[in-house]
Formats: C-alpha cells, sequence, structure tokens
C-alpha cells in the first residue's frame, strides 16, 4: 500500500512526513513524497523572457526533496517526486489517483489571506474533493512512533455506516483499540433513548464487519459520547492518547457552508491534539 | 514492514518536465502576452510627453525609427535564448561571451532597468489612482493628491508592498484577466484617438495641428542629440515585444506561432502608436502652453492632462486603463529582477542569499524583497530630488536599456562568432542584425549620457550643476561597478571564471 505525502520544505511538510511515518510503522506502506512546484503561466507575461529559472527551482526541490526523504527512517520505503501544477491540492490529488495511492497525508498549519499555496486552501481543496482519505498533521507535530489508538467519529450523518465499517476493519488490521465517539448529541439528538440507538447500532455495525472476518478485534470497541456546543468544544473535552488519531467523515465537516469546510477542519485541529483522518463519502477500502 | 532501500525516483521526471505549461498558446494568445509586456497605455502615457520635448512633431518618425533597433537586438536575444536558455539572461550570455566582469555589468544593468521600471509603473498607478479617484467622486482636490510629496511616496510605497506581495506568494495573471486587461487598453487608446480627431474635425481641438508627412521624417529631427534621445526613449516603448519571439514550447505551433505573433504584435502596436502620437498631436499640438504637448507640465503623463480635455466624461476609461495596466505589469515585472539576482545569488556573482527560494510559495524569496526595496528607494531618492521624478526616470530607463540591451546584442555576436559565417541565416540573426542594433544602442547610450550632463536635459532638474538624467544614469552604472568590486573581494571566485565559464 502507499500513502503520498504533500511535502513542502517547511514545518508544515515535517508535520506530514512525521505522522506519515508514524501511520507506516503499523502497516506495509511505502511513502511518496510529493513536492508540488508551480507551473509558470504564460499570462502572467514575465518581462524579459527568460526560460532558465525552471532548472534552478528544479534543482531546489531536488534538494528539498532529498531534505524531506532524510527524515524518513531507514525501516520505511520513501520515494520523492516533483510534480508541476497550479493548484497544489489538485497536484497532490492527481498524483495520489496515478500513484493508487491509499491516503494522502499533509500537514495542515494554516496561514495567510490569499491562499494559493497555503493548507488553508490547500487542506480545503483537499476535503471538497479529494477521492482518498485526507490525513492531517496537526501543527508540530513530531512524534513517529506507531499509532497506539484510532478513534472514529459516528452519528446519523449520510455516509456513517461505511465510515463505521472502515474504522472497524482499519483498527482490526493494524491491530489497534477503536474508539467510537458519538457525535449524535450535535447531531441534534441528546435524549438516553438516542443515545441507546445509536449504540445498538453501532454494535450491529461492528458486529456484521466481525463476523464478515476470521480475524477479531483485540478489544472490544469502546463507545464514548460527545458533549459540546460545537464539534470544536466536544472534541476538546474528550481524553485523547499521544499516539492516537481520529478518522471523520468530510460530510461532519461541510456541515456549514462548503466554503467554510478547510476552516471548520482547523478549528477542529486546533481543538485536537492529535492528527485527524478525514474520509471522503462513499469511500470504498483498498485492500491491502 | 518493508526494509526496501530509499530510492530517489524524481530525478528523471522533474527534468523533463518544464516549468511552462506546453502548447497552451496559440496565436491570439500569444499576441496577447506581447501587447500586455509592451503594455501600451502605460508606455504612452510615460514616454510620449518626453519624446514629444526632445523631437517636437518628428514624433511619428522616431516611433518608427525606434523599432529598428529592438528588432535587431531581439533577433539575437532570440539565438541565445535558444542557445543557452538561463534565468541570468543577459547576464550569463555577457559572462560567456564576454567574461565575468562585463556579464555582471550586464546583469546589472537589466536589474537596474526593471528596478527603475518597477518605481516609474508604480509611481504612475499611483497618479491614476488618485486621477481617477477624483473622476469617480467629480472631485478634483482628489486627483491633486498625488501632487502631496509625502503621501505620494506613501501610496506609492504601498503599491510596490503589494506588487512584492503577490509576486513573493507566486501568484499570477491568469488568461482570462489579461485577454481583458489588453482589450481593455487597445478600446480605451483606440477611443481617445478617435475622440481627439472628432475635436479637431469640429473645431474644438486645444491647437489643431495638420498632419503633415514630414512628421513621418526622421532626417527632418533638428540634431543628433534630439535623435539619439528621441531613440532611446522609443526603445523603451517597443521594450517587451521580443517576448513573442522567445515563445516555444507553450505554444501551439512552435514552428510558425512566435514568429507570427511577434509580426502581429508589432502591427498592432506600430498601428496604436501612431494613431494615438497623431491624434495627440493634431488635438494639443507641440506648443509649450496649457494643453500643448511640448508643455513641460504635461510632459510625465500626458493622458493625465489630455483624457479629461479629450475624452470628456469618459476619461476615468482612460485613467482605469492606465491604473490596471500598470499595476498588472508591476506585479509581472518583479518576477524578472527577481528571478536574474536569484541567478546572479546562484552563481556566486552576488551573495547567495539572493538566490534562496521560499519553500512555502517557491518564488525567489531575498531577491523578491530586494527588488521591492531598491524600486522604493529609488522612486524616494528620485522624486525628493527632481521636481518631475517621471519624466527623468523614463529617459534614464531609455538609457539603461540601450546599454543592457547593447552588452546583450554584442554578446550574442561574440558568442557565436564561429558560426557567424556558417549560413546565410546564422549570418543574419547571429552576426549581422546583433552587431548592427548593439552598436547602435550603445551609440545611443553613450550620446545620451553626454548629453544628459546638462542640467537643462529632460526635466531640467539638475544635482551640483549636472543634469538629473545623468546622476540617476550614469550613477546607477556606477553603483554598479562599485558593488561589484566589492563582490570582487568577497567572493572573488565568480570574477576568476571559476563558476561560469567563457565559450
Amino acid at each position: 500500500m502507499r500513502y503520498v505525502v504533500g511535502y513542502t520544505a517547511n514545518a508544515r511538510g515535517h508535520d506530514a512526513v512525521h505522522l506519515a511515518v508514524a501511520l507506516a510503522r503499523n502497516h506495509d506502506v511505502s511513502l511518496d513524497l510529493v513536492l508540488v512546484i508551480p507551473e509558470d503561466s504564460p499570462f502572467n507575461a514575465v518581462y524579459p523572457p527568460e526560460t532558465g529559472y525552471d532548472d534552478i527551482l528544479n534543482e531546489q526541490a531536488q534538494r528539498w526533496l532529498d531534505e524531506g526523504l532524510a527524515l524518513v527512517p531507514a525501516d520505511i520505503t520513501a520515494r520523492g517526486h516533483i510534480r508541476r501544477g497550479d493548484s497544489e491540492a489538485r497536484t497532490l490529488i492527481d498524483a495520489s489517483v496515478e500513484m493508487d495511492a491509499a491516503a494522502l497525508v499533509i500537514g495542515a498549519t494554516n496561514s495567510g489571506l490569499l491562499k494559493r499555496f497555503t493548507i488553508g486552501s490547500v487542506a480545503g481543496a483537499l476535503l471538497h474533493s479529494a477521492p482518498l482519505p485526507v490525513a492531517l498533521a496537526p501543527h508540530g507535530y513530531r512524534r513517529t512512533e506507531p499509532i497506539t489508538r484510532m478513534s472514529c467519529g459516528f452519528g446519523t450523518r449520510p455516509g456513517a455506516d461505511e465510515l463505521l465499517d472502515l474504522a472497524v476493519e482499519s483498527a482490526r488490521d493494524r491491530g489497534l483499540p477503536l474508539r467510537l465517539v458519538s457525535l449524535l448529541a450535535l447531531d441534534g439528538g441528546d435524549s438516553p433513548e438516542l443515545l441507546d440507538a445509536a449504540w445498538m447500532h453501532a454494535a450491529q455495525r461492528i458486529a456484521a464487519v466481525e463476523s464478515s472476518s476470521a480475524d477479531e478485534l483485540l478489544t472490544e470497541p469502546e463507545i464514548v459520547v460527545a458533549k459540546g456546543r460545537t464539534i470544536e468544544e466536544a472534541v476538546d473535552r474528550l481524553d485523547w492518547e499521544d499516539g492516537e488519531i481520529l478518522l471523520i467523515g468530510s460530510s461532519r465537516l461541510a456541515q456549514h457552508r462548503a466554503t467554510f469546510l478547510g476552516t471548520t477542519a482547523n478549528r477542529i485541529l486546533r481543538a485536537l491534539p492529535v492528527p485527524m483522518i478525514v474520509v471522503p463519502r462513499d469511500y470504498t477500502r483498498q485492500s491491502s | 514492514m518493508s526494509t526496501a532501500p530509499k530510492t530517489v525516483q524524481s530525478k528523471e521526471s522533474s527534468l523533463s518536465e518544464k516549468g511552462l505549461k506546453a502548447g497552451s498558446v496559440g496565436l491570439i494568445g500569444a499576441v496577447v502576452i506581447g501587447v500586455s509586456c509592451i503594455a501600451p497605455a502605460y508606455t504612452l502615457t510615460a514616454a510620449l510627453g518626453p519624446t514629444v520635448s526632445e523631437v517636437g512633431v518628428h514624433l511619428p518618425a522616431i516611433f518608427l525609427v525606434g523599432f529598428i533597433p529592438m528588432l535587431l537586438v531581439a533577433l539575437g536575444y532570440r539565438e541565445l535564448n535558444n542557445a543557452m536558455p538561463d534565468a541570468g539572461t543577459s547576464f550569463t550570455w555577457a559572462t560567456r561571451a564576454f567574461g565575468p566582469w562585463i556579464g555582471w555589468m550586464g546583469g546589472w544593468g537589466l536589474i537596474a532597468a526593471t528596478i527603475i521600471v518597477l518605481s516609474n509603473l508604480a509611481a504612475v498607478a499611483v497618479d491614476f489612482f488618485y486621477l481617477m479617484l477624483g473622476q469617480l467622486f467629480s472631485n478634483p482636490d482628489l486627483a491633486g493628491l498625488s501632487k502631496i510629496l509625502p503621501l505620494n511616496i506613501a501610496t506609492t510605497l504601498v503599491f510596490i508592498a503589494i506588487a512584492c506581495w503577490i509576486s513573493y506568494r507566486g501568484m499570477e495573471t491568469t488568461k482570462g484577466v489579461q485577454y481583458v486587461l489588453v482589450a481593455f487598453q487597445l478600446l480605451v487608446l483606440g477611443w481617445f484617438a478617435v475622440s481627439a480627431f472628432a475635436h479637431v474635425a469640429n473645431g474644438t481641438a486645444f491647437d489643431a495641428t495638420a498632419i503633415s508627412p514630414d512628421w513621418f521624417n526622421p532626417f527632418a529631427v533638428d540634431s543628433f542629440s534630439q535623435f539619439a534621445a528621441g531613440v532611446s526613449l522609443s526603445i523603451f516603448i517597443y521594450w517587451g515585444w521580443d517576448v513573442t519571439l522567445t515563445m516555444n514550447e507553450e505554444t501551439k505551433n512552435p514552428e510558425k506561432t512566435p514568429g507570427r505573433a511577434a509580426t502581429i504584435t508589432v502591427l498592432v502596436i506600430v498601428i496604436i502608436y501612431m494613431t494615438v502620437a497623431l491624434a495627440t498631436l493634431s488635438f494639443a499640438g507641440v506648443g509649450d502652453t496649457g494643453l500643448g504637448a511640448g508643455n513641460p507640465e504635461n510632459q510625465s503623463s500626458i493622458f493625465a492632462v489630455l483624457a479629461g480635455p479629450v475624452m470628456g466624461p469618459f476619461a476615468i476609461l482612460m485613467s482605469l486603463a492606465i491604473l490596471s495596466s500598470s499595476a498588472a505589469s508591476l506585479q509581472s515585472t518583479f518576477v524578472s529582477p527577481a528571478r536574474t539576482m536569484l541567478a546572479m545569488g546562484h552563481y556566486r556573482a552576488i551573495s547567495p542569499r539572493f538566490g534562496r527560494i521560499s519553500p512555502t510559495y517557491k518564488s525567489p524569496s531575498f531577491a523578491t524583497i530586494a527588488a521591492a526595496i531598491a524600486a522604493a528607494a529609488f522612486y524616494v531618492i528620485t522624486r525628493t530630488v527632481s521636481e518631475n521624478a517621471l519624466w527623468d526616470t523614463i529617459t534614464a530607463l531609455g538609457m539603461m536599456i540601450c546599454f543592457y540591451y547593447g552588452i546583450t546584442a554584442l554578446a550574442c555576436v561574440w558568442f557565436f562568432r564561429a558560426v557567424a559565417f556558417s549560413s546565410v541565416r546564422a549570418f543574419f540573426f547571429k552576426f549581422l542584425a546583433p552587431l548592427v542594433g548593439g552598436v547602435i544602442l550603445l551609440v545611443m547610450f553613450v550620446k545620451t549620457a553626454m548629453d544628459s550632463m546638462d542640467p537643462e536635459y529632460g526635466s531640467g532638474s539638475s544635482v551640483g550643476g549636472v543634469g538629473l538624467v545623468f546622476i540617476l544614469g550614469m550613477g546607477v552604472i556606477l553603483l554598479g561597478v562599485a558593488i561589484m568590486l566589492v563582490m570582487y573581494r568577497l567572493r572573488p571566485e565568480f570574477f576568476k571564471g571559476k563558476v561560469l565559464t567563457r565559450a
């Protein structure tokens, strides 16, 4: 299995590499570091004309990639790629599809107002349109040890069942304990009946997934209920392990106006001390 | 878990990929790019007045003659660009042909020219920004704000800073925006010309002057000094045209598109220049009072003065056209000095800090900011010592373009000397055209430099009894020499020819 890492030679790129290494360590995964450099539009009308800047930029990009690859420990296979594209997000998606990657890992540091090459827009565009799960490393992510627990946010939104299936399968493959975080309270219902129903529903899905496979989960999934007025508040009140990762559906982030999708993700990330994997709706998992 | 060794595959893939989208530009697109690089609305408003003050009614003749050296040098530029594509352009080529010292000065000339044009573009944009505010709110006081020196300087610095920031962020003008900007410029310039001729026909022109065949006779210009000054100014108005010739992979048909685009671009430009020049002269005459094109008050920005009387309430369109085209040029022109400095830093001809590239935006970081600081400093100095800064910077700019283009053209001749007589094509494009073009430009440069010592030259600003244009032009070149000598002490390896070798 391959993970594509959106690499830039700054803190955000380092966060992404660290997270990718942590994710790869539970799994037989190789990493593909992709560095996107911009494609000059001839309509920018640069004058006096020159054509050699590319060579210098390519040389620099190559050095950056080598630095990025040096961050990957020797026990993990990693390759570097330089790609050209107007949009960093689009180019990363194209590379991921082309390489048949199982996930795309990026750093989530946000900055700037006009966003062509900032993660605000990159994350936003990716969360909108990526056909594969996108792992977002929080700012300053340094941990490269294996992931220790998987959490999955579930509710009643469309795609919740598929997400749950994916979480169960991933946790089982990786031999990780699974924690189900009910976001039901956020979806409007707070009554004990609804919570019971949600619990039952989750248990049924888990049973269904387990029965379809010979393997078993290491431990029975823990189910917790997240409470709060907003998703960030709910996330903030939960306990998180250092080596934890949160799986969440993309429709969860698109609950407000779609243009603010990246903003919502960033707000969650700010509250969330651990990385987050955003799974697109209708995503079906690659078998490893 | 896999323990396979890390492999780097990117080297192969990266070199095959070009930075420009291949085959994305058709004929019309190439013409649009060419016209946009020339930015006719901006060049006309900046150069028309100063040129009239030198050559009077022979403006059309000089505009036509000025194209010849540009054409000759551009042909050589294209040969060098095909043989040695390099971000350093004039710097690298002159170094390869004549060694590090002349190469360094060629690079300096290019950087200086682009820095000067940056500060001039920003200043013109600011003038028309306030003029447009005045027109928008029908309040001439707002337009007058650009005359208040501290406010003018502050606004110009803000414009430079914004353009620098946009360029640093790697943001580009898209195809659609560029088409609209170019079409709008041509439309408004055409409108101006038609309105001016209508005033002449109706007898409402300021100083109706009948067009005479003599206007097209370059030999009727009074003196060689005026001729040289006029030609070095008209080099500036065609500066940008040669971009069409150097387009290759990005065009849909690299065999034919660049040549055709260059031809159509120059036809479009000559037609619009001739029409506007004739319209301006017919409407306003060359008198030195009132709206006359020879009035020193009007020289620095002719359309700021004439658009209102000629176009009436629609003059705001002229302000908008010049503001938008100079703002777009300001942003795209930032790329060039930044990349030349980056190349010079890369080849260790200046501090390697200039070779830094932003990891986030993948643009030259240090060099872009350095270009902005230099353009800002140049503007502040010029504006403070000269009453008519725009006029003097344009004249100094013409000199600087003659200087670095002359060096580049002769570098072409010298670089290709071994193959100059191998074919008829090589003889014309690699030898004769650049040789004649380069010699003409360097003669114009020397003549203009000598004449500009006169304190009455250009706008008549002077420092210590020497004309300001000379101080600006030669001062910048001597500053280059001084910095070059410092660099020789600090980083001798480049100057000993260890980095870039002579071919």
